[in-house]
C-alpha cells in the first residue's frame, strides 16, 4: 500500500471518535474553482503524495543504497467563527497519525493555517523517509 | 600516465578467499566483498631515527611494516554470516564473521583498477579482525569496518 493509503486510513482511526469530522478519500481537487476541502467544511482531503529519492550510502561497486522521501499534504478548513469545541483534539490526532505509518526510520508532520475571509483552513505536511 | 578512477563501479575490487587461488581476483570460488563504502591499504614502515655527533640532521632507518587492509561495507547477509551452501573456499562458507571468529588465515588480493588482464593488484595473507557492525535509526543499514591484520609482505601484482 501508498503512504497515502496508510496514512487516510490512520486518519481514519484516529477521528472516529469525532463525528463532526469525515475524511474522504477523494484527492483535493477543484470544483467549481473552489477547492473541495474549502467547499466540504470538516472533511480532510489527503493530497497525492511526492517522492523524492536520495542516495543514502554509494558504495564502490556501485551498488548504492537510497532513501526515499514522501510527502503528503493534507487539508482540513473549518468554520473560523465558529471553532468546534474538540478541533484541538482534532489537529492533534492528525498529527499523531504519522506515528502509525510503519517501516519508516523517520517521520514528522506539522501544519499552518491560513484564514481567507470566514474560513480557516489548515494545512498539514507529513514526511515519511524509508530505505 | 593517468591516475586510477573507480567511479565506473566495478574499478575496486576486494577478493578474499581460504587460499591464494580462492582469494584471487576473478577465481571461480573467491569471495569478493560486495558495498564497500571505502577501503585503504596501509602498507606504512615503522621508522627508527638517531643523531651522530657529525650531521645536524637525524638519520633514520625503515623498520617492518605494519601491513593493513582497512575497509568499511554494507553488511551482506551471505557474505558476513556465510553461505554454507557456497564453493569451496572456507570464507564463501563461513562468511567474514565465522572468519573472525575462527581466526582463518585467508588470502586476499586487492584490485585497483578491476579484474581485467593487465590490472594491478596488491596481495597478501591476513587475520580478519575489526568487525564491529552497527545500526541505527539514523542509520538504517547494517554497516561494519572490516580489517585484514596482514601476515607478512605486501605484494604488488597484475591480473
Amino acid at each position: 500500500m501508498s503512504k497515502r493509503t496508510d496514512l487516510i486510513s490512520q486518519i481514519t482511526t484516529n477521528i472516529a471518535a469525532h463525528t463532526s469530522f469525515a475524511i474522504n478519500e477523494e484527492l483535493p481537487f477543484l470544483s467549481g474553482g473552489i477547492p473541495l476541502y474549502e467547499k466540504n467544511m470538516r472533511t480532510i482531503y489527503v493530497d497525492e503524495q511526492q517522492i523524492a529519492v536520495d542516495e543514502l550510502y554509494d558504495t564502490l561497486d556501485g551498488q548504492a543504497v537510497n532513501q526515499t522521501t514522501t510527502t503528503i499534504n493534507a487539508y482540513l478548513s473549518v468554520d473560523a467563527k465558529e471553532q468546534l469545541t474538540d478541533i484541538d483534539t482534532v489537529v492533534a490526532n492528525l498529527l499523531v497519525a504519522r506515528n502509525g505509518i510503519a517501516n519508516t526510520i523517520e517521520s514528522t508532520s506539522d501544519y499552518e493555517t491560513d484564514i481567507v475571509n470566514d474560513v480557516i483552513t489548515y494545512t498539514f505536511e507529513y514526511n515519511f523517509i524509508t530505505v | 600516465m593517468a591516475v586510477i578512477n573507480v567511479t565506473d563501479g566495478s574499478s575496486c575490487i576486494l577478493a578474499i578467499g581460504n587460499t591464494a587461488v580462492n582469494g584471487a581476483i576473478g577465481g571461480v570460488n573467491a569471495l569478493e566483498v560486495p558495498f564497500i563504502n571505502d577501503i585503504t591499504v596501509n602498507a606504512s614502515t615503522g621508522v627508527t631515527r638517531y643523531k651522530v655527533l657529525d650531521s645536524s640532521s637525524e638519520k633514520a632507518f625503515t623498520t617492518p611494516s605494519t601491513n593493513q587492509i582497512t575497509l568499511n561495507c554494507l553488511v551482506d547477509e551471505d557474505v558476513f554470516f556465510g553461505n554454507a551452501g557456497g564453493t569451496g573456499n572456507k570464507v564463501v562458507n563461513d562468511g567474514l564473521f565465522g572468519a573472525s571468529n575462527d581466526k582463518t588465515l585467508v588470502y586476499f588480493e586487492v584490485g585497483f583498477e578491476g579484474s581485467a588482464s593487465g590490472d594491478k593488484t596488491i596481495s597478501g595473507q591476513g587475520y580478519i579482525s575489526g568487525l564491529a557492525p552497527t545500526v541505527s535509526m539514523e542509520q538504517a543499514v547494517w554497516q561494519t569496518p572490516v580489517t585484514i591484520e596482514v601476515d607478512g609482505n605486501l605484494t604488488a601484482g597484475s591480473i
